[in-house]
């Protein structure tokens, strides 16, 4: 008994005074600390319309790593350059309730970033057009807040998910704008739906310890990543990003590999989006 | 169909680069491809603050500012790019505890920017001294709408383009790209194409760079006889 509890409270500290050779004890015997191969994702779980008061919203589960994501949207004017078009803000809020990693206050680098890449991705995805009320009058400016609850690792991908999910979730009330009063009513009874130009399916591989490529690293393995590398594919069979950070090797077979991973991923991914 | 300066699909523009016109900072190089004309000003190693400091290497820090307006989350993006691409170049662990303060200011934008700034940061890291693994050198290809790929586009070329692909090589290791940023809506096989155009594009700029720093250093050793 003595000596079970003994070894237990030992690899606890050794993975706390010494996380890399913690995980090297597990990456060199091929496989991962939490027992998964090498290539395997956590599994997904996503749920639609967990927010009442938002117009789209979805939670998404990546192992331990919870992301929630609420769509507001609001009436209001268009940009003089695009009439027809409305706004999708997106942004990514790391706190301190989700990890230890991150201070209070303004946006960290990370999460900047992170809502930056997202914003890109979905420029693709959502036609602002859908989002015109009247022509330069009156448009939906859509407010997409990604919030991290518990991060263990592939933030990211959990935070696309959850988008993806919310904008498919997302209801805009019938609006219509009286030209004598210009004001906009809308129709609570009448909704609808976007229609998306194509839905995404994210992939993140890490390079750990500069050697050993894992798919979906949770945050052990994440802070000892050298490089990252991102993979999203559309619904279509073509890719929409490949996003390779830090300068750790990841060379181009390798590379052609993770896409093809990807594609299995994308499975998973979309099973969990039904 | 023809590009709007003439130019072929693989041919780069006109390179030019400046190094060391900053007088208060350790190292700059003003990096010019065309009209695209990007600053890099290089403070190392120098004081750190203590929250940044790191036991067994070099902190490094990019700020990048656009040539117009203030900086937003974009540019916060092309900082991480610059970043993670110089993090393992730079060979920190020679100076342990200290701060290489990397500043990229735009000062003129016309399409493959964020290639130009890490081109810049190269020429500007070499410029003050700092100990480097490699040198790294980026280039932009994009995917037109009519499939055809080029290389090194134009603003313009660049906002009509179906995907757009970064890559950034460094002179040891030209198997794995140390920065690669592909975006759009583009297949395996236009990743691949644009991946050997950007490769190509990549050791023509190496080349330059080298004669570049070479002549640096000759005109400093003809000075000092």
């Amino acid at each position: 008994m003595a000596s079970t509890e003994q070894l237990t409270f030992a690899i606890e500290t050794f993975k706390r005074i010494h996380p890399v050779e913690f995980q090297r004890r597990f990456l060199s015997q091929d496989t991962r600390h939490d027992g998964r191969a090498f290539l395997q994702f956590r599994a997904t779980h996503v749920v639609k319309g967990t927010i009442g008061t938002a117009q789209g919203s979805a939670t998404v589960r990546i192992g331990n790593t919870t992301v929630v994501c609420g769509i507001k949207a609001e009436v209001s004017e268009p940009d003089v350059n695009t009439p027809d078009q409305g706004y999708l803000a997106t942004n990514v809020d790391l706190s301190p309730i989700c990890s230890a990693n991150y201070r209070p206050g303004a946006p960290g680098d990370e999460a900047q970033i992170d809502s930056e890449h997202i914003f890109r991705l979905f420029g693709e995805v959502v036609d602002l057009k859908q989002l015109c009320i009247e022509n330069d009058q009156a448009v939906w400016s859509l407010s997409a807040d990604i919030v991290c609850l518990k991060s263990d690792g592939n933030v990211l991908d959990a935070a696309i998910i959850a988008l993806m999910a919310a904008v498919e979730d997302l209801k805009l009330p019938q609006a219509s704008l009286d030209p004598a009063t210009g004001v906009v009513s809308a129709d609570k009874a009448i909704e609808t739906q976007l229609t998306l130009r194509k839905r995404l399916f994210p992939a993140t591989f890490s390079l750990v310890d500069d050697a050993y490529l894992v798919a979906d690293a949770d945050d052990a393995e994440e802070r000892l990543a050298t490089a990252t590398l991102l993979v999203v594919l559309d619904d279509q069979g073509r890719l929409a990003n490949v996003w390779k950070r830090g300068a750790g090797t990841i060379d181009r077979p390798t590379i052609a590999h993770c896409i093809a991973e990807a594609k299995n991923r994308q499975n998973a991914v979309s099973s969990a989006l039904e | 169909m023809a590009r709007p300066d003439r130019r072929d699909p693989t041919q780069i523009r006109a390179l030019h680069c400046v190094l060391g016109q900053l007088n208060r900072v350790d190292g700059s190089a003003q990096f010019s491809a065309g009209d695209t004309s990007v600053l890099c000003g290089v403070y190392g190693p120098v004081d750190v603050k203590l929250y940044d400091e790191k036991l067994d290497r070099a902190h490094i820090e990019v700020k990048f500012r656009p040539d117009i307006g203030v900086p937003t989350t974009k540019d916060k993006w092309v900082e991480d790019a610059v970043r993670s691409t110089f993090e393992r170049e730079i060979l920190g662990q020679l100076h342990p505890r200290t701060l290489v303060q990397i500043n990229v200011q735009v000062c003129q934008g016309d399409g493959s920017v964020d290639a130009a700034a890490i081109n810049a940061t190269t020429l500007a890291l070499i410029d003050a001294g700092i100990p480097l693994r490699a040198m790294v050198a980026a280039a932009t290809c994009v995917v037109r709408s009519d499939h055809s790929i080029i290389v090194d586009p134009t603003q313009e070329e660049a906002d009509s383009a179906l995907s757009t692909h970064t890559f950034a090589f460094s002179n040891l290791q030209t198997n794995s790209p140390a920065y690669v940023d592909s975006r759009g809506e583009f297949s395996i096989d236009e990743y691949n194409a644009c991946y050997d155009m950007c490769m190509a594009a990549v050791d023509r700029t190496l080349a330059f760079m080298r004669t570049a720093v070479e002549g640096k250093i000759l005109k400093e050793t003809q000075t000092a006889l």
